[in-house]
């Protein structure tokens, strides 16, 4: 799939940057990383115009990201049962919800091109919390045009290694991953959890 | 009282395979950033010719010729859809073309 992927880039040039950004940016699991540094190295050997890649790759993610937001957020009762039985219970949704409005920008920006993993999740736990949907594209665009600008200028920088630096970068993205997954399962093993404040009369 | 045990040991699970999945995609990260300035690029059957020759400093004339295709600077096409018009399979023409570096390389 990802030699196909690139091979359709290498051959059609933006056309094929563009499908295959949304289609990745709504959950398919495609080599996108590696997609935009091989874009930054045809940049660099002049098959494509810089900024039209920029502004192609970043259109297209942010076509994405509104899809899988839409879907999260009007995808029906169906698709939300189908999340809270993926998340266990709607008690998580809502906590879900809740942490969706305190970090909701600052998810959105930061899973666009640092933790670029978990941006589907993000997208689809945006539209299922009823994040402000204006919130969420400002937080959208300019994440996604952040990260296109600079997977694809270290595509130009390392034009002749984008292989090694695609593996890298995903490697890198996979630790920061692991690393904010033990930071947060850490805090609840270790911090004292809080007991929930009671009306009821103690017997 | 035992569903908290078992959710417990579960997120200390968590807990470990998480710093062990930080360790291991962090080490092969800086390991691959160590090599990167000693290896090429291998060749992929996505890339063009001109993209394999811009990746190996090589002039792509010796690589089209290698391969016995008319030379075309902007012949975008990748590995496999030569190969496919040609009626050869792709790791043909990557022997091919990794000998004719290698050739050029020697020089």
């Amino acid at each position: 799939m990802g030699e196909q992927v690139l091979a359709a880039l290498a051959h059609y040039g933006l056309p094929a940057l563009f499908a295959i950004v949304v289609i990745a940016a709504i959950g398919i699991p495609l080599p996108v990383t590696l997609l935009l540094i091989v874009t930054g190295s045809l940049a660099e050997q002049g098959v494509m115009n810089l900024g039209v890649a920029i502004g192609v790759s970043s259109a297209g993610s942010v076509l994405g990201d509104q899809i899988g937001y839409a879907i999260g957020r009007w995808g029906g009762d169906a698709l939300q049962a189908r999340f809270i039985r993926l998340l266990g219970s709607p008690e998580r949704l809502r906590r879900i919800d809740d942490k969706a409005k305190a970090w909701g920008g600052a998810g959105v920006f930061f899973s666009r091109w640092l933790v670029t993993p978990l941006g589907p999740w993000i997208n689809l736990a945006s539209g299922a919390a009823k994040y402000s949907w204006i919130r969420f594209t400002v937080w959208d665009v300019l994440g996604e045009t952040l990260g296109c600008a600079l997977y694809i200028a270290l595509g130009m920088v390392f034009s002749d290694k984008v292989q090694a630096v695609g593996a890298i970068l995903g490697d890198l993205s996979w630790a920061l991953v692991a690393v904010i997954a033990a930071a947060a399962l850490g805090w609840k093993l270790f911090m004292p959890r809080q007991e929930p404040a009671s009306d009821s009369p103690s017997r | 009282m035992k569903k908290i045990h078992y959710q417990t040991i579960a997120v200390i699970l968590a807990f470990c395979l998480s710093i062990g999945a930080a360790f291991f995609f962090g080490y092969r990260a800086s390991s691959m950033a160590r090599q990167m300035r000693r290896q090429n690029e291998p060749i992929r059957a996505w890339m063009s010719v001109p993209f394999v020759a811009h990746a190996h400093h090589t002039d792509p004339t010796i690589l089209f010729q290698a391969i016995h295709v008319p030379v075309n600077p902007h012949d975008r096409r990748p590995i496999r859809e030569i190969a496919r018009e040609e009626h050869v399979p792709p790791a043909d023409l990557i022997r091919d073309l990794q000998s004719a570096l290698d050739k050029a390389a020697k020089k």
